[in-house]
């Protein structure tokens, strides 16, 4: 694993709690979430050597991200919403974990597909630009845009908000 | 004008250039719906920041801190885990780079761990990953002829290192069987090496363990670091007595 210069590892901590965030909109729980980021920690410091100091570091590993939730996440959390793990069951649920205490919103969100459930956490939740989002996505702006439309609509409608979008 | 819902979508995420902005905030002046339907994207917004949002403020799980920390220049995890290998390549597979990634991929569990306790059992400190709490007072205090089944920390083996350092072996029972060897440095106990001990909640095919009461990796540690044979219950008691220093 090659080093990584102090600077890029201070910025790569500071910004974990974003990537935690990030994570939580995609995977829905706090382990897989976390499973997550780890797996994008170890695929962003095998390939350190494309980073140096000062560069985009955030937009970076939101891609890293997203792609090793595609690569290998994603089955998993769906998996565990049907199957829960036996030594789960042992034991007492712990309210931190938000698993037993979701949101409506979060609730909603998991509910969406996933290529709505991923512009809605790159642009609404950590407030990236629509540009960002398509380059992160690899697709282009527009797509990102009816992708974020549809995906409201939906959060909206399942969140009972309907009414007020009736022109 | 009627603004299209992708443009009114666009306003609240602050993709419209200045004419189209004027333009939108013109026809919500002069149509109070085109208001609400603005609304109702900002509530939305907001809505999923308040839920969101919460994440920022939960602590990192260490194990994540520590695994950025390990690839840095100078990382001290590196250093912690620089014990002399006088004896040539016995387990080649086991480069100290390995166990120091091991040491912090298997660190999975500090999450779970720290839910279960009221102090968790490991911390991260400066770089490294320290014994604490129940753990830590185990480690200190317990003598391994003198614990019970039901304790829930388990001390298996305690023995020199190379370095002179005395390490010892543990099993944190109610944590999904989290074994580690853990050596005393200054002050603390350094965990050089966890990991879980049941392959059930594992993610990673590599961190899955064959269900021996140490998990591999953990014995391959303790091959790796030990200095002649395990302390017996009498030089397990002076050890305890000289507070675990190297010196003597």
């Amino acid at each position: 694993m090659p080093p990584l210069s102090e600077a890029l590892s201070v910025e790569l901590v500071e910004l974990l709690p974003r990537l935690r965030r990030f994570a939580r909109a995609l995977a829905g729980n706090m382990s897989d979430a976390d499973d997550l980021v780890q797996i994008a920690i170890e695929r962003a410091l095998s390939r350190a050597e494309q980073l140096h100091d000062g560069a985009p570091l955030a937009g970076w590993m939101f891609g890293i991200l997203r792609n090793a939730w595609i690569d290998e996440v994603r089955g998993r959390a769906r998996r565990n919403r049907v199957f829960v793990p036996e030594e789960l069951g042992a034991q007492v649920p712990d309210p931190s974990s938000g698993q037993a205490l979701l949101l409506p919103v979060q609730q909603a969100l998991q509910r969406l597909p996933d290529e709505q459930r991923e512009v809605i956490g790159l642009v609404l939740i950590e407030g990236l630009s629509y540009r960002e989002a398509a380059q992160i996505i690899d697709v282009p702006i527009g797509t990102v845009t009816s992708r974020l439309a549809r995906g409201r609509e939906a959060l909206q409608a399942m969140l009972g908000d309907v009414e007020q979008e009736r022109a | 004008m009627n603004p299209s819902d992708e443009t009114l979508m666009a306003y609240a995420d602050g993709e419209l250039d200045a004419a189209t902005r004027k333009q939108v905030e013109a026809s919500m002046a002069a149509d109070p719906q085109v208001a609400r339907r603005l609304a109702a994207h900002q509530a939305l917004r907001s809505q999923l920041h308040a839920s969101f949002d919460k994440v920022l403020e939960e602590p990192v799980p260490p194990h994540l801190i520590a695994l950025v920390r390990s690839a840095a220049k100078g990382s001290e995890v590196g250093q912690v885990l620089q014990f002399p290998r006088k004896q040539a390549q016995r387990r080649a597979w086991l480069q100290w780079s390995s166990l120091a990634a091991s040491f912090v991929l298997g660190a999975l569990l500090w999450q779970l761990a720290s839910r279960m306790y009221p102090t968790a059992p490991i911390t991260e400190s400066k770089g490294a990953l320290v014994a604490s709490g129940a753990l830590a007072r185990a480690l200190n205090s317990r003598l391994a002829s003198q614990q019970t089944a039901s304790d829930p920390v388990q001390i298996g083996v305690s023995f020199r290192s190379r370095q002179g350092a005395y390490c010892r072996t543990f099993q944190l029972r109610d944590t999904a069987a989290t074994a580690g060897l853990a050596c005393h440095g200054d002050d603390d106990w350094i965990v050089q090496v966890a990991a879980r001990a049941d392959a059930s909640a594992t993610a990673h095919s590599q961190y899955r363990q064959a269900a021996s009461s140490l998990p591999p990796v953990v014995l391959e540690a303790v091959q790796e670091a030990i200095a002649g044979e395990p302390l017996d219950a009498g030089a397990e008691a002076q050890a305890r007595a000289a507070g675990w220093r190297a010196g003597h």
